[in-house]
């Protein structure tokens, strides 16, 4: 609980007061303004006094200037560690609080009294109150068994070796059974884990009368059901703060660790199947698992011993333990069965430090980086390590350790390998995050910091695809038909461990090359109240498995197996079952295949699942309805395709194609007074990222009426709004000459003489329709429109360019001049670069057009616009840490909404390395650049190589309350995405974070289907739908009557009211097929104002005495609503109950 | 306004607001409940040098809604007698642009918000009348007669008025830069002429004029006088020696430390920015 609240504290920057904002953001706004801003802490650049600057250093102080400067990318991250491990550390009082518990415990756990002995099967001597926590299949064997106080209670683990963090603080106690409750033959049939259970259930019952005791609850040591322990916590409200695990073991030594070697068995399948079996003892299978299992209860206070010693050598240990922690938990790798837990971690150092890979002076800073340098470069699976120094010859060798365990990590004793029961994926994954951990700490241009210990990293927004098996009781089948009863033993019935390692290597060989990293969920340590039964395997949470995909090979639809004679075949044909097929190719060959169904890049995408599906239907008997594949739920909202299903891929290389056509043609034309020096396009739909690329359209000419003159195409009165077509921007660059005029109103003539050249030379060379204008030319090809604009590169320069009263020719910046700058320079670079990166990685688009399509259902279209959200997305791809690059849509939209939710826009900038052109100077330069002016630079500064210093994509918008409202509906909308995808019990129905919340506005303007264009790429696209001049058939390439091009009302209308009502509300609408427009007023747009000619739009005169006042006239501004959009608004719904006056 | 007032306030007067504006009421047609109100007054400044805004016959209008044009104001100003203009625009003040005529094409789209206004009558009169004109009778904008488009029905219209046919643009285009160009050479003229008469005449004296001192052929710009100026110090940069004396050598070690303590000290203040953010737990 606490944890999901801390989380979304720091989701959400400066969250105290947005939190009450949730509900009615607006009208917080309005009431609080910004004055609130300013009482944060503020960064104000340092100014120390010379004398401070400039006095002698004493020989510490330039140690420790040097040591900073040398040993880190800067002091700054040594800093923040240091910060860090003082939020996780325990405080003194914490200690003392936990020191006084655990004394009355043990007090407590001395005074168990003694009970008359009995079978180990007759439990009537627990009241009922008390459940024993093992799950009792099959039968108790035969032995005897009765309570007596313990022999010893002491602390072990985390917390006496001063390991211990928080959250999540757990103290364990170990306490020693009896001896002569044991036998030494206890270890055989699960007898000594029922006796341990046993002892447990004893030690609850007597404390459940104590009211020095919380809650008790159940719960097993990583997940496994032979090794229970008791979990209390202290009374009252410190309840929550820290819990106590008490373990029941057996006196130190009492069983021969020879015992438990991997080979031998201690189990028998006579007794576990309760059949005869008719072959001798000697063919037993082993039962490593449970021999570990075992031994694991015999060792902890020999580790812990083994530890302390360590740690006195080296005095960053904890520390370095701590980070390491903190580390694995951001990773989810250190909770569940099979994790590298805590303990793991304590354990590497030690190792490191005895083998004097690192040196026993070195700080935690160091500690954590070398441990990572190790686990990135050793490979345990293959290459187990050892700590025992002289093991006795009894000892296993890690050739047995390794036949037995996928990974090998062997404890001083030299007997027990303490990576028992992780799996060989677990270990690569961990591999894996500790290779890119230090791949972007080696990277100056990285927050390494942030990266690497703050930033959570769940499944979901880790892997590109998720799948999930949800009853997990049917892996119950899966063992039956991989034949695993042996194993079956092992795990003494749980089906779901026994069969994970054997689904995890037939999906890795199914996969190939196709995935990078296959990961799975760690199932998490069960937990129950001490009053109920223990649960059953079956009531684990469905498993989760992620793939981190290979763009490049996931989506192909052909698996090429070897060619039919080689002995490989029968291999590939074991594994494919019936869909493997032989198959010619065109080189010849002829080979066995798998050919997965996909025509477009959507469908090609889930070929992942097809082959999960196949795979573990024909060789686990896990029918498909079980496998819950979350991978491409997002992208039905950006699904465009009629035919085939496709989210718009191939739609864009369609337009993109004509394109290069064009400009193709523009580049040979010939007798053009100026040559022309380049053709860009500066477009969104040509850089893959058009939210709906636009369709080749084929029009009805009896839906329009036609224009006098051209013949052009023009809307009809009375029929509905004819189909949305987007002119698509191309700017032209003409040769710099002295034929230029040197005039802006001349400039702007010589560019309208050249639109119409233009036009005139495509229509006579490929007879193109034209329509040429001032300020571009409409060229109607393939059923696309392009806008030709004709650009000259000075221009800007010109604009800028005035000549002072004293005859001084200056330069002064202005509005007009930027923007033409933008328009002809920096977007079409802009467009080109995200073209190149389109090329890099295959889902770039496909992100950027979720990102887009969710900004504009919540409304934000406006304020962060295609330009911002491209650049963001762009920033995903191009600095990943702590992920790798966005393998699919889905997860990149998940990290999209988690950077706008989490970035700190206050105080950083974020930089798009656009190209790889900026190198860390750079980025310094940029930061501090960013600090020494934040207050005048936008809120939301994206600094790209081109524009290091002023964000001219953001400076227009959003404002600090968009920004802020941005962020908390990004967070939200993140936080119900995410449960939605990893839980199937919840309602499936993505769409839910694309309907923005109404109730926060004062004015809704219903609109009228009929006349909205793109009515069809609504979120929910209503039922009923209108003819739009568009008919199907083949797309003409060229002539024909021009179409109608750009013309949308709602944009046309939306234009409108904000010319007049701009200075008193704001306008909100979907662009994607919104039918309703969200007004909302300002903050201070009802407070009267005194009467000035320049202030009285729409205002009416209040008059007092001698002075006269104007407010708002709302009545006659509602009616000017229906007015202006007479024809277009359907509906007014004034929400008079809402406004402050 | 409640329609229950409109009969109650049966009155001629006009209504007139401190400041002396007279108040008259606007609403878009015969129907319509809400009414936007226009503030007008005689077209009064200190210094009127426009000819075009007679003081005695202009009237001035205030908060007009975005759905008049010129038309429609001249047609419901024409009841107080005839109207010789209408001028629109954003701001109060002269709405004259500098430079050329440009045609209707070239010129930048208006802002469609509400306008302010200078209506010019035949004669006085009309001024006069207008400034009387009672309160509770609205004028109204869009009547049978002249029905005004809003809405779909403009926006089609608009639509359909944006194209030009090629000829004419170009046409359009072709006299504009003929009147370019000659400006462009009687500019040069001027120019050579202002030139002749710096020079000496035949007995040798030159004539000094006062002012005009755009006179020379480029005018000396903002850019070149700063290059000059970086020029002269990179030069003065070169002449200088760099670690050369043993105080220089000392000076840059300290200038070394210092930059390191500053630097310091800028991280412990960031970190103390962050920690007061709480931006150190990991979870």
């Amino acid at each position: 609980m606490k944890n999901t609240q801390t989380a979304a504290e720091m989701i959400l920057p400066d969250s105290s007061h947005e939190e009450e904002e949730n509900k009615a953001p607006a009208k917080a706004k309005r009431s609080k303004p910004e004055e609130d801003e300013g009482e944060e802490v503020v960064y104000h650049p340092v100014k120390l006094s010379r004398s401070d600057l400039y006095r002698p250093p004493t020989a510490e102080e330039l140690n420790q200037l040097k040591e900073a400067e040398s040993l880190f990318h800067c002091s700054l991250l040594k800093m923040q560690m240091e910060e860090l491990l003082k939020e996780v550390a325990l405080s003194e009082r914490r200690k003392e609080q936990i020191d006084s518990f655990v004394q009355t415990l043990t007090k407590l756990l001395q005074t168990v009294p003694q009970s008359p002995e009995v079978e180990v099967s007759d439990m009537s001597w627990l009241s009922g109150a008390v459940k024993v926590p093992f799950l009792l299949v099959p039968k108790t064997p035969k032995g005897k068994f009765h309570m007596a106080p313990p022999a010893s209670v002491d602390l072990i683990g985390s917390y006496p070796l001063g390991t211990c963090t928080k959250p999540r603080i757990v103290v364990d106690l170990a306490v020693t059974i009896p001896a002569d409750i044991l036998h030494p033959k206890d270890v055989l049939n699960q007898r000594y884990p029922r006796k341990r259970a046993l002892y447990l259930a004893g030690l609850a019952q007597h404390l459940t009368s104590s009211s020095d005791i919380g809650t008790m609850h159940y719960s097993c040591l990583h997940g496994n059901r032979l090794r229970p322990v008791l979990l209390l916590t202290p009374p009252g409200k410190e309840s929550s703060i820290f819990t106590v695990r008490v373990h029941a073991c057996p006196p130190p030594g009492f069983y021969k660790p020879s015992r438990f070697h991997p080979q031998r068995n201690n189990i028998r399948t006579e007794w576990y199947t309760g059949l005869q079996a008719s072959q001798s003892g000697s063919d037993e299978p082993p039962t490593p698992h449970y021999n570990s299992s075992v031994l694991g209860d015999l060792l902890p206070r020999a580790h812990l011993q083994f530890l302390s010693a360590v740690s006195s050598q080296c005095s960053a240990f904890p520390y370095g333990v701590a980070l390491l922690k903190v580390w694995l938990h951001q990773r989810e790798l250190d909770q569940g069965t099979g994790c590298f837990n805590g303990f793991l971690a304590s354990m590497l150092l030690a190792y490191l430090l005895t083998t004097h890979r690192i040196s026993n002076t070195m700080t935690a800073y160091q500690l954590l980086r070398n441990s990572l340098n190790f686990l990135a470069s050793t490979d345990l699976t293959e290459n187990g390590i050892s700590l025992a120094r002289d093991p006795d010859s009894t000892a296993p060798s890690l050739a047995d350790f390794h036949n037995a365990f996928q990974v090998v990590f062997v404890d001083p004793s030299g007997h027990l390998n303490m990576c028992a029961d992780m799996t060989a994926c677990t270990y690569k994954q961990l591999q894996h995050e500790a290779s890119v951990s230090m791949q972007f700490w080696d990277d100056p241009t990285v927050d390494g910091f942030h990266s690497l210990l703050m930033i959570p990293k769940p499944m979901i927004r880790t892997s590109d695809h998720v799948f999930q098996l949800c009853e997990p009781a049917k892996l119950q089948y899966s063992c039956k038909k991989l034949n695993l009863l042996s194993e079956l033993m092992d795990h003494s019935g749980n089906y779901v461990h026994t069969a994970l390692p054997f689904i995890l290597s037939l999906l890795q060989r199914g996969f190939g090359q196709r995935i990078n990293l296959l990961t799975h969920s760690l199932s998490p340590e069960p937990k129950w109240s001490v009053e109920s039964e223990a649960p059953k395997h079956k009531a684990q949470p469905p498993l989760s498995f992620g793939l981190l995909l290979r763009p490049e090979l996931a989506a192909s639809v052909l698996e090429r197996g070897p060619p039919a004679d080689s002995p490989k075949a029968a291999e590939f044909r074991q594994l494919w079952g019936s869909r493997s097929e032989l198959r010619r190719f065109q080189d010849g060959a002829i080979t066995e295949a798998v050919l997965w169904d996909g025509q477009s890049t959507y469908q090609k995408q889930l070929v992942p699942r097809q082959i999960i599906t196949h795979l573990l239907q024909l060789h686990a008997d896990i029918p498909e309805s079980c496998v819950r594949y979350v991978g491409a739920k997002m992208d039905d909202v950006i699904k465009v395709g009629r035919e085939v299903p496709s989210t718009g891929e191939e739609e864009s290389l369609l337009v993109i194609q004509s394109y290069d056509d064009l400009s193709r043609k523009l580049w040979q034309l010939e007798g053009l007074p100026l040559s022309i020096t380049s053709v860009q396009g500066a477009h969104p739909a040509l850089r893959y990222t058009q939210v709906f690329p636009p369709l080749p359209l084929k029009m009805d000419y009896s839906f329009f009426d036609k224009e006098k003159f051209s013949r052009s195409l023009v809307p009809k009165e009375g029929k509905p709004c004819p189909a949305y077509i987007t002119p698509i921007t191309v700017i032209c660059h003409m040769e710099g000459s002295g034929k230029w005029p040197h005039d802006r109103l001349a400039i702007r003539h010589i560019r309208a003489a050249f639109h119409i050249r233009l036009g005139e030379l495509l229509k006579k060379h490929h007879n193109y329709t034209y329509n040429a204008s001032p300020t571009h030319l409409d060229i109607w090809k393939d059923g696309l429109v392009f806008r030709i604009q004709v650009a000259y590169h000075r221009e800007p320069q010109v604009l800028r360019e005035s000549v002072t009263a004293e005859g001084l020719l200056v330069l002064r910046d202005n509005e007009e001049a930027q923007a033409l700058e933008m328009a002809i320079i920096h977007r079409p670079l802009l467009t080109s670069t995200l073209h190149g990166l389109q090329q890099q990685h295959p889902c770039f688009g496909a992100v950027c057009r979720l990102a887009k399509r969710w900004l504009g259902a919540q409304l934000f279209s406006e304020d962060i616009t295609e330009d911002t959200a491209d650049l963001l997305v762009a920033s995903l791809f191009l600095q990943p840490a702590p992920f790798t690059p966005p393998g699919s849509p889905q997860v990149g939209f998940l990290r999209f909404l988690h950077l706008l939710s989490s970035f700190d826009w206050r105080n950083n900038p974020l930089v798009v390395n656009l190209n790889n052109q900026l190198t860390a100077p750079d980025y310094t330069e940029i930061k501090n650049d960013f600090m020494a002016s934040r207050e005048s630079l936008p809120v939301m500064f994206i600094a790209t190589p081109k524009d290091k210093k002023l964000s001219m994509w953001t400076k227009q918008a959003p404002s600090v309350q968009m920004l802020q409202r941005a962020v908390m509906v990004a967070a939200e909308s993140l936080k119900v995405l995410e449960h939605q995808l990893m839980d199937g019990g919840q309602i499936q129905d993505v769409r839910v974070v694309m309907r923005p919340p109404l109730d926060a506005y004062d004015v809704l303007i219903h609109l009228n289907p009929k006349q909205v264009p793109l009515l069809s790429q609504a979120v929910d696209p209503p039922a009923v739908t209108f003819s739009r001049g568009v008919m199907t058939g083949s797309v003409a390439q060229s002539g024909g009557a021009l179409p109608v091009i750009d013309y949308n009302p709602v944009s046309l209308y939306l234009a409108e009211l904000r010319d007049a009502f701009g200075d008193l509300a704001l306008f909100f609408c979907d662009p994607y097929g919104g039918t309703v427009i969200a007004v909302l007023w300002k903050p201070n747009a009802f407070s009267p104002v005194p009467f000035k000619t320049s202030q009285v739009s729409a205002r009416n005169v209040k008059v007092t005495g001698d002075e006269a006042k104007t407010v708002p006239n709302v009545e006659a501004i509602l009616e000017d609503f229906q007015v202006i959009g007479k024809g277009l608004v359907k509906s007014l719904e004034a929400r008079t109950e809402r406004w402050s006056f | 306004m409640a329609p229950s007032k409109k009969k109650h306030a049966k009155t001629t007067e006009a209504c007139v607001i401190p400041g002396g504006f007279t108040v008259l009421s606007l609403q878009f047609n015969s129907d319509s409940e809400a009414q936007h109100k226009l503030y007008v007054k005689e077209h009064k400044v200190r210094a009127e040098r426009s000819s075009h805004r007679p003081l005695d016959r202009t009237l001035f209008v205030l908060n007009i809604p975005p759905y008049c044009s010129q038309d429609v104001i001249k047609e419901l100003f024409s009841q107080f007698g005839s109207v010789q203009s209408v001028e629109l625009g954003d701001h109060p003040g002269s709405f004259q642009q500098s430079g050329p005529r440009l045609s209707r094409v070239f010129r930048p789209a208006e802002k469609q918000g509400f306008k302010v206004g200078y209506v010019v009558f035949q004669n006085s009169s009309g001024v006069t009348e207008a400034k009387s004109h009672p309160n509770n009778v609205p004028l109204i904008v869009s009547t049978g007669e002249h029905p005004v488009k809003t809405g779909v029905h403009k926006w089609i219209q608009q639509y359909t008025q944006s194209f030009t046919e090629s000829d004419k643009l170009q046409k359009i285009v072709d006299s504009f830069m003929e009147d370019y160009d000659k400006r462009k050479e009687e500019e040069s003229e001027r120019q050579k002429q202002e030139a002749e008469q710096q020079q000496e005449d035949e007995e040798g004296w030159v004539k000094v004029t006062k002012g005009n001192k755009s006179t020379k052929a480029r005018p000396h710009s903002e850019a070149a006088n700063q290059k000059a100026i970086q020029r002269e110090m990179r030069k003065k940069q070169r002449k200088e020696l760099m670690n050369f004396y043993t105080w220089q050598h000392r000076n840059t070690q300290k200038e070394h430390i210092a930059e390191l303590r500053k630097k310091f000290e800028e991280d412990k203040q960031k970190i103390s920015l962050l920690r007061a953010q709480r931006k150190f737990r990991p979870y």
